[in-house]
């Protein structure tokens, strides 16, 4: 029973785990940089939602209908800035880069707006649902059901519209992209601003079931997200939920079965393992068994 | 930066360098002989030299190889508590172990380098911070793992007390040796490979320059010289724990340091140490918001990657290069 309990409470944090990976697996996709500054994302948009619930009352799930809007215009700034003049450099230049913006936001954060630990306390906080015998927090399943929600939407974006196939495509080629007058600096901005809102999404998210201050736990959390795009294959959507749940459930199973502070060696081990043994990650896996 | 150095022959140059890195040395090393009271400038020395030894040695993978480390303080801390652990325990002269820290984390560098080396892109970067963490994690966890007494988790080890004019020699000829050997890559051919392979990794290898091996190397000579300064913070200090000695702000004050100061550069570091170190003390002391420095970094290092890669020692290249056409009009001619 406690085997399935660990399960259930997986796929509540694999929700979040998903949203945050999959703001990280787009912006690789489209331009082939890795977002270090998700995190710095992440906490000031978990920031943004705590001084809305605090100034307004306003519950952090519906604050992502406002903070994420919010960061697609900070993300598409950034790219515009920054960004988009060293996309063409060796890639430890783009990498230096955003890992400098991680750093002027969470010292800003934590210079103008002070190192405390905050939570976000909505009334639910306490409550529980009992599904037969399982007990699950009311926040972590609001918090699941509204990744999914993020996600299934997003997923009908980048299918059924014409900037989501734009940005599909760019992923898999730039210079055919130009071929057929796609407007490339114009739909890769989109897609950063887009992988922005979704890890400002994860921020919010995050606010209404962990406590948090300028690097915590987006740090973490951060390190979580490498580990889920390297799982998952870089570039496919669906082995990042998949990986988001199979992370999850290795932490969940190493408190359950082992030493609750072993939780974060295992992503770490885990990342490293999946980078030497499998660089192509479960989906890479799962095409070559197609293949033979 | 070897624009302006092109109208003087290469052994000229080196000899030149060699002579700058005796002479700071000998300069640092008299300070203990000329006031033996002189224990705030000891101190700031010290760390001048360590993060300079620091610096140059993730320099070496970070900027000739071009391979961002985001996880050597696994490296440094695995050289802390080598040493640390050593002395406290076994009661073994720090002086003695210094060697061995430096030996372990060459170890440790092949243990990670072999299978994450062979990785392109931005893969290298992720699996070091995957490493430093993992590392860091390991540590604290240490006593619980294996059933023994030694690291004492997250409260840390204190060690007993060792003579810091002894420690301060030792860092004088760490910061020598780390010195010859960064100009040791950067003139010879083993750091021609490595820029190669920087530069574009298939031409490298299809003109035969063996990319992992190399690469391997630079990791492990990199996390050498690291581990050997963990070995001398712990002697000077009496104190290890793993949030400060693996903790992710010591990995990244050692990316800030070389690429502020100027990345694959041989003195670019060495500026890069004296700036952080003068950041780090000075201002923290001026304003008393320990957040202020980071905040600096973050915006040194977004103007840097921008606008001058090769940061202090580019720009003081450019310096030198505007002086000369000041000076002498015709280029080129004396």
């Amino acid at each position: 029973m406690r085997l399935v309990e660990a399960l259930i409470s997986a796929l509540m944090v694999a929700g979040l785990y998903a949203t945050m990976s999959y703001g990280l697996a787009l912006i690789y996709g489209v331009m082939k940089i890795i977002n270090l500054a998700n995190a710095g994302t992440m906490m000031l948009a978990s920031f943004t939602t705590f001084f809305l619930w605090q100034t307004f009352g306003l519950d952090p799930i519906a604050a992502v209908f406002i903070v994420a809007p919010l960061f697609f215009g900070v993300g598409a700034l950034i790219e515009t800035v920054f960004v988009r003049r060293v996309t063409n450099e060796n890639p430890v230049i783009s990498l230096l880069l955003l890992f400098g913006i991680l750093l002027v936001m969470q010292a800003g954060a934590s210079f103008f707006l002070g190192g405390d630990v905050r939570s976000v306390r909505p009334v639910y906080i306490q409550e529980v649902i009992h599904i037969g015998e399982v007990t699950l927090a009311y926040n972590r399943l609001l918090v699941f059901v509204s990744g999914i929600v993020i996600l299934v939407g997003l997923e009908i974006f980048l299918r059924g519209t014409y900037l989501g196939r734009a940005i599909r495509a760019l992923a898999q080629d730039r210079d055919a992209c130009r071929l057929v007058g796609i407007d490339v600096r114009r739909v890769s901005m989109i897609a950063f601003g887009l992988g922005t809102a979704l890890a400002a999404a994860a921020g919010s998210l995050l606010t209404a079931v962990f406590p948090f201050d300028p690097s915590n736990p987006s740090g973490v959390l951060q390190l979580k997200s490498f580990t889920i795009i390297v799982l998952g294959g870089l570039e496919s959507i669906p082995g990042v939920a998949a990986a988001a749940f199979v992370l999850a459930a290795a932490e969940n199973l190493t408190v359950t079965l082992s030493k609750p502070q072993l939780e974060n060696l295992v992503s770490f081990v885990l990342l490293v393992v999946v980078l030497v043994v499998m660089p192509g990650g479960l989906a890479a896996v799962i095409r070559r068994r197609r293949l033979t | 930066m070897t624009a302006w150095f092109s109208r003087y022959s290469k052994r000229t140059v080196v000899i030149g360098q060699v002579v700058i890195v005796l002479a700071i040395a000998v300069a640092i090393a008299l300070i203990p002989i000329l006031d033996e009271r002189s224990f705030n400038l000891q101190r700031i020395t010290f760390f001048l030299l360590w993060y300079a030894i620091l610096a140059s040695a993730w320099n070496m993978i970070g900027g000739y190889a071009g391979q961002t480390s985001f996880g050597h303080a696994a490296f440094l801390g695995l050289g802390a508590y080598v040493t640390g652990i050593l002395w406290s325990q076994f009661k073994i002269d720090p002086l003695l172990t210094l060697p061995l820290a430096g030996i372990v984390g060459a170890l440790y560098a092949v243990g990670v380098g072999v299978p994450t080396l062979r990785l392109r892109g931005p893969y290298f970067a992720i699996a070091t911070i995957g490493v430093g963490e993992a590392t860091r994690l390991f540590f604290v966890n240490f006593d619980d793992i294996f059933g023994v007494t030694l690291t004492k988790g997250v409260t840390g080890i204190s060690l007993p007390s060792y003579d810091p004019v002894v420690v301060h020699y030792a860092t004088v000829v760490a910061f020598v040796l780390v010195m010859f050997t960064t100009m040791w890559i950067r003139a010879g051919r083993f750091g021609l490979g490595l820029f190669a392979i920087n530069m574009d990794r298939d031409a490298a290898e299809t003109a035969g320059v063996p990319t992992a091996r190399l690469q391997v190397f630079a990791l492990m000579a990199s996390a050498f010289f690291a581990a050997l300064a963990g070995g001398l913070y712990a002697a000077r200090q009496q104190f290890l724990d793993p949030a400060s000695m693996f903790g992710f702000d010591k990995s990244i004050a050692l990316v800030l340091m070389p690429v502020v100061g100027g990345l694959g550069t041989v003195w670019g570091p060495v500026f890069g140490a004296v700036l952080y170190s003068f950041v780090q003390d000075q201002i923290t002391s001026i304003v008393h918001n320990p957040y202020l420095p980071s905040l600096i970094y973050g915006v040194l290092l977004i103007v840097i990657v921008m606008f001058e890669p090769l940061g202090i020692a580019g720009v003081l290249g450019r310096g030198r290069k505007y002086a000369r056409a000041l000076l002498m009009p015709k280029d080129g001619e004396p």
